[in-house]
């Protein structure tokens, strides 16, 4: 019974009650913390970023993801979820990486190769989910978060070229990383299994954090980077 | 005292109306012209520095070899910014804040689109430019359609950002004050 599609949002009317809100839970959380990403790292970025070309990067990746955020609220809008509900500030409790402002460049270029992995992971988990609507933007969204990453892959490079900078860029991972596996949420979350159950996400939390663990180690290591021990998970 | 209006949905739509009609990006490398040179010396003049010379990047390399240069001078990007804050602060007084910051969100998000095209196809008509250099031109033309937009909403028609469109709108690219001289690609 669990194994349904739902091709377009009037479809979604029809749809167990269990599934449409699981789905309203997903938009939302993108929504919220795409927004809150765009906030508090992209756009204060700007100031930090050391020559003209790399502030006017940072301005695209910036409006990037204020772009991420408004095609889940109009998805979710779509779908019926009150616009309110899709901005931060409205009862839903901001992820613990969003409550440290951003103080320097090398900061944003860690927050970019390694939450924005983190982020493409996430979107990755959609691009087989069973609501078609939430797929395909996802979908769309996931060149942009690639290219995001790849923002912080070339940055990273770049600092990492005098030992100065590999230094301030290592105590930033330091720093930082120590958040991002809860990004995944907890090991027996009810919501993933719901989630899972409707095919509306594929993997559990922890495989995700698992594979996010490898993936981040590999690439912290291609710059000469060392990751932090990590925390449990929530 | 101010008194919160509601957004003036007619000129949002005249600016969209402009920003779609612009050249963005079609005389990248070609010769300067006369309207070239008094729209940025009016830019400049704006923004008050003293008379500079006019500089001419020829080609995407060139173009991003002076943009990433470390020895850049920021002061025309600290007065930009600082006029920024001024004009948000006037606009935030004047209109409600979550249907300003929304109008000037998706104005930003429809002029990155169009820019990031129109950036992309002058990129692969003059070769040699790198990839992330398109994004950085169309994070540049949508930060300047953002900026008018503020102006104007602020009621500011003699802002250094409304010769700085006007160059974007004639096809070039400002890349700022370096050495002395605006850089015009």
């Amino acid at each position: 019974m669990t194994d349904i599609v739902v091709k377009t949002v009037e479809e979604l009317k029809d749809a167990p009650a269990e599934f449409r809100e699981a789905v309203s839970k997903l938009v939302i959380s993108h929504a919220i913390n795409e927004l809150y990403g765009a906030q508090v790292f992209d756009e204060p970025a700007i100031a930090y970023a050391p020559t003209p070309y790399a502030k006017w990067l940072t301005c695209r990746v910036a409006m990037e993801e204020y772009g991420h955020h408004v095609r889940f609220k109009q998805l979710g809008v779509q779908i019926g979820i009150p616009g309110e509900r899709m901005v931060p500030g409205t009862g839903k409790k901001p992820l613990s990486i969003f409550e440290f402002p951003l103080k320097t460049w090398e900061e944003f270029v860690a927050i970019k190769l390694l939450a924005d992995l983190a982020e493409i992971l996430q979107v990755e988990d959609l691009l087989h989910c069973t609501f078609h609507p939430l797929r395909n933007l996802a979908r769309a969204t996931m060149p942009e978060e690639r290219f995001h990453a790849q923002f912080g892959e070339d940055f990273s490079a770049e600092l990492v070229k005098t030992p100065d900078g590999k230094a301030r860029l290592q105590a930033a991972v330091d720093e930082y990383y120590p958040y991002l596996p809860s990004f995944f949420g907890g090991s027996k979350s009810k919501n993933n299994e719901i989630f899972r159950k409707w095919k509306i996400k594929q993997r559990t939390n922890d495989e995700m954090r698992q594979d996010f663990v490898i993936r981040a180690t590999e690439v912290a290591g291609k710059y000469g980077l060392t990751l932090p021990e990590i925390r449990q998970a929530a | 005292m101010n008194r919160i209006v509601a957004l003036p949905r007619k000129l949002l739509d005249v600016l969209r109306a402009e920003v779609r009609a612009a050249s963005w990006f079609a005389a990248l490398g070609e010769p300067l012209t006369e309207g070239d040179r008094g729209d940025a010396m009016a830019y400049l003049a704006a923004l008050g520095f003293d008379v500079l010379e006019i500089g001419l990047a020829r080609d995407w390399p060139d173009a991003e070899r002076l943009l990433k240069a470390p020895d850049w001078a920021p002061a025309w990007w600290d007065r930009e910014e600082a006029l920024r804050l001024t004009l948000l602060a006037e606009a935030e007084a004047r209109y409600p804040e979550r249907a300003l910051w929304s109008s000037l969100t998706e104005l930003t998000i429809e002029t990155g689109d169009l820019v990031h095209g129109k950036a992309a196809t002058a990129a692969t008509r003059m070769g040699k430019a790198a990839a992330a250099s398109i994004h950085v031109a169309a994070g540049a033309a949508s930060q300047a359609v953002y900026q008018l937009a503020l102006a104007r909403l602020a009621g500011q028609p003699a802002s250094p950002f409304e010769s700085k469109f006007r160059l974007y709108a004639a096809g070039r690219w400002p890349l700022g004050v370096i050495d002395s001289r605006l850089i015009l690609f």
